[in-house]
């Protein structure tokens, strides 16, 4: 009962952005994918969510392949884009709705989850209102809801800190580590480790395209070899010089 | 800044044109051509039998002269962008908006020209206005728009308040007009000497520094959008930016329970209430069968006309089963594609059905014969459509979804 990308080579028209991808995530386990503007993160998710082709590879998840059987790997994942991607003419009520349909929710259950979530993201009196006119900060609380309201086996996040207030932050950890609980597989890309390793405590750094440690912070910072008194700042200026050096 | 601008107008005329060209296609020209004639024709005759000297004919002359100085906003090409990259320029706007000014006048003055070379048998045979007379008017009201326009530009200054003036100053131009062509037409310089006035003054007044940026930036997006839309009743316009509205009012026609309902169909019926795009062309076309009711009256060619009227409808909202292909959330959400078409058909047939009944109710009211058989024979005509039309075209949609789940299974 996993998430397994193997061997994952895939991008954009024949060009592989991303090379032999090898991650696993467990159920209750959280991982950070982390790296330089460009290494394929947002590639790797955009492959995980089928809206990419992989060139070579694949990905299942509790052994359901994301090739094969596209509906049912999507009825295990709920996505948190890193720019909230609102339906302009629902309601934030309808986009609750939309979800319970799609992933086929009994409705006083779900909305009573509903409920509970808007009222954590003090959405909860803007039920009638357009997404749309929303702040950007606000439409970010519009997908954790959404994402957090359908049962999903695996949580991706790409992103998620951005526009968000600090309470917000704060209950979106709770969430995450809530999630972790129930035995959801979380895989997040981010570049904010303070805010990420309250909830997060497994990490892969992303470099070129290819993997190249998967660890806790302290199992990254030996293998970059930097010393505790070095801000974590500097493994980003060590990938980039992997990168010149390449 | 005066290059930046002129480069910005340089490309605005450059997209301005491509959309006139879609606009004015062959087919559409012609029609003009044919419309045209026929007023001119119906005009030439009046003209032989109109009395002269009628107390209403100044307000007349006036009236029609005055609308073309309402037409064509300020132009100013600001971007969103510019916000950031512009900001320090708030001195150098006056040198940006200059060209500007001169451009927006093209517009009223071609119209202000058309309608004045129209009236003009009208205004020297039926008021015995002499044609210099005539000419100071046209250019005193030419002067007026300029002035309108540069008053507009000083909103940017943080002055939000003379829009009242602004509007004042419009109707002046009209009481002056009509007062000219009541009371004292050998006295027409008036209107310009006053108009040229008022821009000396208004060029001469003294600025705020502080330029308004957002207010600017809103201004020309929402004239934009006002130019885009009406483009859009011809052609496919990809700069416009739908806004879309909540229209409560309308929730009554969605369905009570969602028990039938899948996300499709949930999506489409919110899209064809909410999204202008949709809505606008389904009230538009309906407007406009109803409109062939009240000028026809012929109840079989109304029945015929409004016949093409509801498969054009049909015709033109089949892409609204596409409408999020590109909506990310939408390819990820585990909704099923296969029998969307489906979905769009039961979506699509209830608002036939509704127009079909909307022009029943109309036909039963204002045709003068056989009325309840052209109501029925719409209806009839409404369930082919919905019946066997929209399975044809929705079937092929299927099939294209299929594919595409193959193609993206391999």
């Amino acid at each position: 009962m996993t998430l397994k990308i193997e061997h994952l080579t895939g991008g954009y028209s024949g060009t592989p952005v991303i090379k032999d991808i090898n991650l696993t995530i467990k159920p209750g386990e959280a991982l950070g994918l982390i790296g330089l503007n460009g290494a394929g993160k947002s590639t790797t998710i955009k492959h995980l969510l089928g809206l990419l082709r992989p060139q070579q590879g694949k990905i299942s998840l509790d052994g359901i392949s994301l090739a094969d059987e596209p509906s049912k790997f999507k009825k295990k994942l709920a996505y948190i884009p890193e720019t909230p991607v609102i339906y302009p003419e629902l309601t934030l009520k309808e986009h609750l709705e939309l979800t319970m349909l799609a992933y086929d929710l009994d409705l006083d259950e779900a909305w009573e989850k509903a409920h509970r979530l808007l009222k954590t993201f003090r959405l909860d009196d803007k039920l009638d209102w357009l997404p749309v006119h929303f702040s950007k900060g606000m439409q970010q609380k519009v997908m954790i809801t959404a994402a957090f309201l359908a049962p999903a086996k695996l949580l991706v996040i790409d992103e998620p800190f951005t526009g968000l207030d600090p309470l917000a932050v704060a209950n979106f950890i709770d969430l995450i580590r809530q999630g972790k609980q129930e035995g959801k597989e979380i895989l997040m890309t981010t570049h904010v480790l303070a805010d990420a390793q309250q909830a997060i405590s497994n990490y892969a750094v992303l470099n070129r395209g290819t993997i190249e440690v998967v660890g806790t912070l302290d199992e990254i910072r030996r293998h970059y070899g930097l010393k505790d008194t070095d801000s974590f700042d500097r493994l980003y200026q060590l990938l980039y010089q992997e990168q010149s050096n390449a | 800044m005066r290059d930046l601008a002129k480069k910005r107008l340089a490309a605005n005329l450059r997209q301005s044109v491509k959309y006139l060209t879609l606009v004015f296609n062959d087919f559409f020209v012609l029609a003009i051509i044919f419309m045209f004639g026929a007023l001119m024709f119906w005009y030439a005759q009046a003209m032989k039998t109109m009395p002269k000297n009628l107390w209403y004919y100044p307000l007349l002359l006036a009236l029609i002269l005055w609308l073309p100085t309402l037409s064509g906003k300020l132009v100013t090409l600001l971007q969103d962008a510019d916000r950031q990259f512009l900001l320090t320029k708030d001195d150098q706007m006056e040198e940006y908006l200059a060209p500007m000014r001169r451009y927006s006048m093209y517009l009223p003055t071609f119209l202000l020209a058309l309608t004045g070379g129209v009236m003009f048998p009208f205004a020297r045979i039926k008021l015995g206005i002499s044609p210099l007379s005539y000419l100071l008017l046209l250019l005193g009201l030419g002067a007026g728009k300029y002035f309108d326009l540069l008053w507009t530009s000083r909103h940017f200054d943080f002055d939000h308040a003379i829009a009242r003036g602004l509007r004042l100053a419009r109707l002046a131009n009209l009481a002056g007009l009509l007062a000219l062509l009541w009371l004292g037409r050998n006295f027409a310089c008036l209107l310009l000497a006053g108009n040229l006035l008022a821009i000396l003054l208004a060029s001469r007044s003294k600025r705020q520094k502080l330029f308004d940026w957002q207010y600017a930036i809103d201004y020309e997006r929402s004239r934009k959008e006002v130019v885009y839309a009406a483009f859009s009743m011809f052609t496919d316009v990809r700069e416009r930016k739908i806004q879309v509205k909540r229209r409560k009012y309308l929730d009554f026609l969605l369905p009570k329970t969602r028990k039938r309902e899948t996300p499709n169909s949930f999506l489409y019926r919110r899209t064809l209430l909410r999204d202008p795009e949709y809505l606008n062309l389904l009230v538009r076309m309906t407007a406009f069968a109803i409109l062939l009711t009240i000028v026809v009256q012929s109840p079989y060619w109304v029945l015929g006309l409004s016949a093409l009227v509801l498969y054009l409808t049909v015709w033109q909202l089949l892409p609204l089963g596409q409408a999020y292909d590109k909506n990310v959330m939408y390819r990820v959400y585990p909704i099923t594609r296969e029998k969307r078409g489906q979905d769009l058909r039961r979506v699509l047939g209830g608002a036939v059905f509704l127009q079909a009944a909307l022009l029943a109710v109309c036909w039963l009211l204002l045709l003068p014969e056989h009325k309840l058989l052209c109501a029925l024979a719409i209806m009839a005509w409404a369930a082919i459509l919905a019946g066997l039309y929209l399975p044809c075209k929705t079937a092929e949609e299927d099939k294209r979804a299929r594919y595409r789940g193959k193609k993206r299974g391999k």
